[in-house]
């Protein structure tokens, strides 16, 4: 492979984060890998830029954030959109996130099996195709003979999925247990040091950005949960879909609770457990000082392992360069082995 | 042989002495004691390090005594025999019998609570701190129980990790 053309679906903060890293990054894959990486087709919800010679990451970003649509796309602006782009132009790699959508999947779903059809290898950062219909997915690619990689899924930044597969392969993962979702982080970290009830707290990070204005997917231990069936799934090897999940979110903690926990040496978190026992996301107490003690929006998982016992990770949960890093790792392991 | 204990007294004068006496009348030797006496755990009670010396048979008569006594064995050469686990239990936990609550949980064999910090607040619901004391592989059995009350007394439960 001499060159690689990128699809990217999805241009929000994930997606311009993905355009801006390949600008930064494309000069030292091909210096390394001798292979040289294009953006062929970017498509937000409505419209998209196509050009099979490659279109302008920064370009990109501009005409998202001026104009508000990629249609706007100096001479490369179309109206075509969804999984139609993948019609319209020759490309190897699908680079695809899309908003989660836990209702039904969509548009990720029909948009990675689209590419499997086509023969292409696809990288995700989308949850809700995968809490929902992962085994589906992993057969559709397995069958079609494509890669399918979704490190960004879990956990932004930090390492899990392919740190389980790969740096960790010796062993056998027995379970997960960690802090993966860094809203309810920040929002429990911000109750625990100020001693602020709920609603303040969720308000004040709503402010901040952290928190969405329809914070429910974070605070209702949805997000969480759909990377415990992820994770479950891909890690664990133990089939598992979104129901199977037994959910808590943070909205009932008090901070007078949170107060008892802190005067014993503890400290409540919104903990995700991945076992074949359990598949849960709960508030549960940790001990202060242990590796569970992380505070702000990051993230952190416990890997028990056969061999090596415990592994710990710890990364940044979430965030546009962040996210993207993830999604590089796993389009230079496509690169790799191609 | 040696032996290594980890054991809880209380702070009270002579505690320590009546702890100690009973090794020499039962053939063992003191090797080391480490015991600080600011260092308390949450039951208020001191835990002391010690290591003994001696025949087998010896070392398990101590260790018999010190049952008979009540002295409390935490640690027997680096196992640990009893552990301790917090939980949170969040909704109305006093109107719910919080007394019936505690019973319910001692009534499990090897389960002891040994610690109950209430916090009553302008918030609408009350917020209790329950310490459990159990024998090692009881934590589960412990964390069931709280689990079953919590759901039938309509309560939030957050068990430790």
């Amino acid at each position: 492979m001499e060159e690689c053309k990128l699809v990217l679906m999805g241009f929000g903060s994930v997606g311009q984060g993905v355009a801006k890293a390949v600008a930064m990054q494309k000069e030292k894959i091909n210096d390394k890998l001798g292979i040289n990486i294009k953006i062929v087709a970017v498509a937000d919800s409505s419209s998209s830029a196509i050009n099979p010679d490659g279109l302008d990451e920064h370009l990109l970003v501009e005409t998202k954030n001026e104009k508000g649509k990629l249609g706007e796309y100096p001479e490369f602006g179309t109206d075509i959109s969804g999984v139609d782009v993948l019609d319209n132009v020759e490309y190897d790699v699908l680079m695809e996130q899309t908003p989660t959508n836990i209702d039904d999947g969509e548009p990720a779903r029909t948009l990675a099996l689209k590419a499997f059809s086509q023969g292409k290898d696809v990288v995700t950062s989308n949850k809700g195709h995968l809490a929902l219909n992962y085994q589906e997915l992993d057969e559709a690619a397995k069958a079609n003979n494509v890669m399918f990689k979704f490190e960004a899924s879990v956990g932004g930044a930090m390492p899990i999925i392919n740190y389980a597969r790969d740096a960790l392969s010796g062993n056998k993962i027995i379970s997960i247990i960690g802090v993966l979702n860094g809203t309810t982080n920040y929002i429990l970290s911000r109750m625990t040091s100020e001693g602020s009830s709920y609603p303040d707290t969720l308000k004040e990070s709503q402010l901040l950005g952290i928190a969405e204005t329809n914070p429910t997917q974070d605070v209702e231990g949805i997000d969480a949960a759909c990377k415990a069936v992820i994770l479950s799934n891909s890690v664990l090897g133990v089939p598992a879909t979104y129901n199977d999940v037994e959910v808590e979110g943070i909205s009932n903690i008090t901070s007078e609770a949170i107060k008892l926990a802190k005067e014993n040496g503890y400290l409540i978190k919104l903990i995700t457990e991945v076992s074949p026992k359990a598949l849960k996301v709960s508030p549960r107490l940790v001990k202060q000082g242990s590796s569970y003690d992380i505070s702000g929006t990051l993230n952190m998982a416990t890997l028990k392992t056969d061999l090596a016992d415990e592994v710990t990770t710890v990364g940044k949960g979430a965030g546009s360069l962040e996210t993207a890093s993830a999604m590089m790792t796993d389009l230079i392991t496509i690169l790799r082995t191609k | 042989m040696r032996m290594n204990l980890v054991l809880e007294i209380k702070d009270v004068p002579g505690q320590l002495v009546s702890v100690l006496s009973p090794i020499g009348d039962l053939g063992a030797n003191l090797v080391a004691i480490i015991h600080q006496r600011d260092v308390k755990n949450e039951k208020g009670l001191i835990p002391v390090q010690i290591t003994i010396e001696g025949e087998r048979e010896n070392l398990n008569a101590l260790v018999d005594k010190f049952d008979e006594m009540g002295i409390n064995i935490l640690e027997k050469d680096d196992v640990i025999l009893k552990q301790r686990v917090s939980t949170v239990l969040i909704g109305d936990v006093i109107d719910t019998d919080v007394r019936d609550t505690i019973d319910r949980i001692n009534e499990l064999d090897g389960v002891w609570v040994v610690g109950l910090d209430i916090k009553l607040d302008k918030e609408y619901k009350s917020s209790a701190m329950i310490t459990i004391e159990s024998n090692i592989g009881q934590k589960e059995t412990a964390f069931k129980k709280v689990q079953e009350i919590a759901e039938e007394k309509d309560l939030l439960v957050i068990n430790e990790v």
